[in-house]
């Protein structure tokens, strides 16, 4: 994916991430609502490419403003990938240069391949994790099974532990798959079908828009850096 | 403005360790009183779980999950009450969080005779084989 393919599509992805946070937000309270209003509109004016640079900069004030005014994230690691995928954004389009633009472009992917590759390893160095005893925790008495029909998996060890082991070996290979592109469109569908299912199962469907959208950065970076090896 | 640009901080360096542990989960329970002198005798979850979702749900929700969400937002506020470095403006920010949208949820069901709100804070967590479940905060009382 060129350079410019992949920025303009961020900026559509983000978009799209924003406008669906912020209509969420536009049945709480009325403070919120036009916190958020706002928010969508210029998530609108991104998707559409209108003076990004400028929508850009007033995101990230939106961004702080929202940190302010939950006084962290509202949701969590979610809010997280949004500020990050965000200020790499807007430092790409301010960058003054092609080599500064690539460094700030570069560095969202980099995050991108720690987020998975980090996950796995803080898991696999867990005993809980190995015996498969964590993702039964997780299904058990976690706050986030959706249901309480999905806490009985916690009933099912023998499959937790498959699927714990499926999980950290997945995100612990995860860099290998940029040494090709066609490895890398079906590692991001394999981490885009994982994030789907914490959607269903957990509710996290921030979490699938937002790292979506950072994966353009990704499949530049793996042709910028890996084809010319 | 700096505690602000502090929280964007684990924005900007991320420390992806999502699940590293499982750490004890609180629950989120509240009582209607008619007197602010009260004692509560009885708790009721707040927004307990529906048995199913089904999966035309779970599509659904993929894009329209404010409910959800905001569940997960107040449970992050009583993470952060029960939390040992969080400071108290930010601890008093999670309570007033919790009691106004658990104010707002029970607007339209509330009796003439309930008059205050209060909510407490159940730790849920494995010990051995087993669940372990220990009240570890109460709210303040607040005029509905």
């Amino acid at each position: 994916m060129d350079f410019d393919t992949a920025i303009r599509l961020t900026e559509i992805l983000l978009g799209f991430a924003f406008a669906q946070q912020s209509i969420e937000h536009m049945v709480s309270f009325t403070n919120e609502r036009r916190l958020f209003l706002a928010r969508l509109l210029l998530a609108i004016l991104l998707i559409i490419g209108f003076q990004t640079i400028w929508v850009t900069s007033l995101l990230l004030l939106f961004g702080l403003a929202i940190l302010h005014r939950f006084q962290g994230p509202y949701n969590g690691g979610a809010d997280r990938m949004s500020l990050l995928v965000l200020l790499c954004l807007w430092l790409t389009l301010i960058a003054p240069t092609r080599y500064w633009q690539e460094v700030a472009f570069g560095y969202l992917a980099l995050q991108l391949i720690l987020s998975y590759f980090i996950s796995g390893w803080v898991k696999i160095v867990n005993p809980d994790w190995r015996s498969g005893r964590a993702l039964c925790d997780v299904f058990q008495f976690s706050a986030y099974p959706v249901s309480k029909s999905l806490r009985r998996w916690a009933a099912s060890p023998r499959l937790l532990f498959f699927m714990s082991w499926g999980v950290m070996l997945f995100e612990l290979l995860f860099p290998f798959a940029l040494l090709s592109t066609t490895s890398l469109y079906i590692a991001l569908a394999i981490t885009a079908s994982f994030h789907f299912s914490n959607a269903c199962f957990f509710g996290l469907n921030r979490f699938f828009w937002i790292w979506i959208a950072a994966y353009p950065a990704l499949l530049w970076f793996q042709q910028r850096v890996f084809a010319t090896l | 403005m700096l505690h602000t640009l502090k929280l964007l901080l684990p924005a900007l360096l991320p420390s992806w360790n999502f699940f590293d542990v499982i750490a004890p989960s609180p629950r989120i329970q509240f009582a209607l009183l008619n007197t602010k002198n009260e004692t509560p005798q009885q708790w009721q979850t707040f927004r307990p779980r529906p048995d199913n979702i089904t999966f035309k749900q779970m599509l659904t929700r993929m894009l329209w999950n404010p409910r959800w969400n905001e569940s997960l937002f107040v449970m992050s506020c009583a993470e952060r009450i029960i939390a040992q470095h969080t400071q108290p403006l930010v601890r008093q920010h999670s309570e007033d969080e919790i009691l106004k949208r658990i104010s707002q949820e029970l607007s339209v069901t509330l009796s003439p005779e309930e008059n205050y709100l209060q909510f407490r804070l159940e730790l849920v967590q494995r010990q051995g084989e087993k669940l372990r479940h220990d009240i570890v905060f109460h709210s303040r009382i607040q005029a509905l």
